[in-house]
């Protein structure tokens, strides 16, 4: 029996995920911010344990956490770090 | 296909493809199909099997899609051939019955044979011990190969939740026929946007699935196309609203004429069940979100509890029980225009009140509850609130002579605290700056209270819709055309 589907059933492009790096000592981390109540203080640990390991890290946040990303957010990830650390939710 | 460890591969040969796998190991091989009970039996048994030798290969009478879900209805993951007409392996073998255990030696020979369910037969050939339940013995069904599968044998219902087209409940299957007749010669590939948060495309063809699917007739599908044109404008945040943790429903409320012609209950009982217009039109809504836009429950959808009100929710205004001016008109139509105006939403909160006898006491009563909306302390709240007011709470304000104006600034001006009573739990920062005699209103504005009339003519309970505080959300209005 034939349906209608209610799905968008097209093939999306699949991205491989970046390989794990072996080291952090100079490699830029981007900390997103996503602006939900404390994640500052989450983002504040993980730069410290960052730092220590030799990361250079550089802060951004997004501008609603409600919403996607910006596509200017997203680039200055890209252009600005080798990796990102997102602080998701509360 | 793949599903989890589960892999289904077609086969497309005879006998002899069956043999060549056998080169070099035994191989127990299980006929079956899925209108066939006990093929189900032996399956779900055979899931004890594990990695047993001989390894156990199921052949099923089935085309791929369908031979996956004869295995995820089963529980049984081993690997599946999906044998499709004519059924030349199971001809050629002389597979007569399902389920048929074939016993192939390495190289291929046949060393045994078992047809239908014999419990005592698959443990000795597998070497295991299988599930005490159920029957020992139990006969087969006809192979396909001898007895082509029977029209209606399919089960319908059941086959609408294993292609996850549901929410939960049993659903109407979206047809060619029934989808036709819902675009009423729309263009099916017209498409209303993309739909967050997985960007499925709203073509009409898909959003009139979603109708049928929820049970709608034909003539809602105007409704529908204008609630989904309306969630899907950016200021609605249908991003957020999908894939929160706040319970985040929708509400859709129609007004003008589309409430007579398609039947709406704007009366008693019109935030519940019993109406098909009100339950269906919200449905449909909140399975495009769900299953075109990928707001699935526990997938993208992370609502910590989540509502009654995630399942949908349409009603719509009792216009003529109002002395005020109706929602659609407040937000810029024509009275005579047909309009739904959405808004996400907490679930409805009751407000009982059967004793002020004045406006100001019934707007007192309102402000309280809904100054308990979201989070008790937090206080103001920047997003809008729905008060659905019932005949006999408005008949109060009408009697008093207050316009819905007034109405609005006595609930604001009531739901208000000193700022040191509000430094509890979660407050806002804003409470926390003020001084402690600094008067605090629980919104940020009168205009983010919204208030509608609806309900039964007997008692006086109105309802409070709580805001997606956070979501930046806003209610949309859109007007609902006819027109194809």
């Amino acid at each position: 029996m034939d349906y209608v589907s209610p799905f968008d059933d097209r093939a999306r492009e699949v991205h491989a995920l970046a390989g794990r790096p072996a080291a952090l000592e100079g490699r830029r981390v981007a900390l997103l911010d996503i602006t939900k109540a404390r994640g500052d203080e989450f983002l504040d640990r993980v730069e410290a344990l960052l730092r220590s390991r030799g990361a250079q890290t550089f802060r951004i946040a997004k501008e609603a956490f409600s919403r996607p990303a910006s596509t200017d957010v997203i680039e200055e990830v890209a252009i600005h770090g080798d990796l990102a650390v997102e602080g998701l939710a509360d | 296909m793949e599903s989890a460890a589960l892999t289904v591969t077609p086969l497309a040969g005879g006998a002899d493809e069956l043999r060549a796998l056998a080169r070099s190991r035994p191989l127990l091989l299980v006929f079956a199909h899925r209108d066939c009970p006990t093929s189900a039996l032996a399956l779900r048994h055979l899931r004890a099997a594990g990695s047993a030798e001989p390894e156990l290969v199921i052949v099923a009478e089935e085309p791929p899609q369908e031979a996956a879900r004869l295995m995820l209805r089963a529980g049984l993951r081993a690997p599946v051939l999906a044998q499709e007409a004519p059924f030349a392996a199971s001809s050629e073998l002389g597979v007569e019955a399902v389920p048929t255990a074939v016993l192939l030696d390495p190289g291929g020979a046949e060393r045994e044979r078992l047809v239908g369910w014999d419990r005592a037969g698959y443990e000795r050939l597998l070497g295991v011990p299988l599930p005490a339940d159920g029957p020992d013995r139990k006969p087969g069904c006809g192979s396909r190969a001898v007895e082509p599968p029977q029209a209606g044998g399919l089960d319908e219902p059941e086959d609408m939740f294993e292609r996850g087209f549901t929410d939960g409940l049993p659903v109407v299957p979206p047809t060619p026929e029934r989808v036709d007749a819902m675009l009423a010669g729309r263009d099916p590939d017209r498409s209303l946007g993309r739909v967050p948060p997985s960007h499925g495309e709203a073509t009409l063809s898909r959003v009139a699935a979603c109708a049928v699917l929820a049970g709608c007739r034909p003539e809602y599908f105007p409704a529908v196309l204008a609630a989904v044109e309306a969630v899907l404008e950016p200021s609605f945040n249908a991003h957020g609203i999908g894939v929160t943790t706040q319970p985040a429903g929708v509400v859709a409320i129609v007004n003008g004429p589309a409430r007579e012609r398609l039947g709406l209950n704007s009366g008693m009982g019109a935030l519940g069940p019993g109406s098909r217009p009100n339950l269906t039109i919200g449905r449909a809504l909140r399975l495009v979100l769900t299953l075109t836009g990928g707001a699935r429950p526990g997938g993208l959808d992370r609502s910590t509890l989540a509502s009654p009100l995630r399942v949908g929710l349409c009603l719509a205004e009792a216009e003529e029980r109002s002395p005020w001016e109706p929602l659609h008109v407040e937000r810029g139509m024509a009275a005579e225009q047909s309009a739904v105006t959405v808004l996400a939403a907490d679930a409805p909160l009751s407000v009982s009140d059967h004793r002020s006898r004045s406006p100001e006491e019934l707007a007192d009563v309102l402000a309280q509850a809904a100054g308990a909306t979201w989070s008790p302390y937090w206080w103001p709240m920047d997003d809008e609130t729905l008060i659905v007011l019932c005949p006999e709470h408005v008949d109060t304000f009408a009697a008093g002579g207050w316009s819905k104006q007034r109405v609005r600034h006595a609930i604001f001006d009531a739901a208000c605290r000193p700022a040191a009573s509000l430094r509890r739990g979660e407050a806002t920062e804003h409470v926390y700056a003020a001084a402690d005699d600094e008067p605090v209103h629980k919104w940020t504005d009168p205009g983010r209270i919204l208030l509608m009339v609806a309900g039964g003519e007997a008692g006086r309970y109105s309802a409070v819709f709580g805001p997606c505080d956070g979501m930046g959300t806003s209610a949309i209005t859109r007007e609902i055309t006819w027109t194809t």
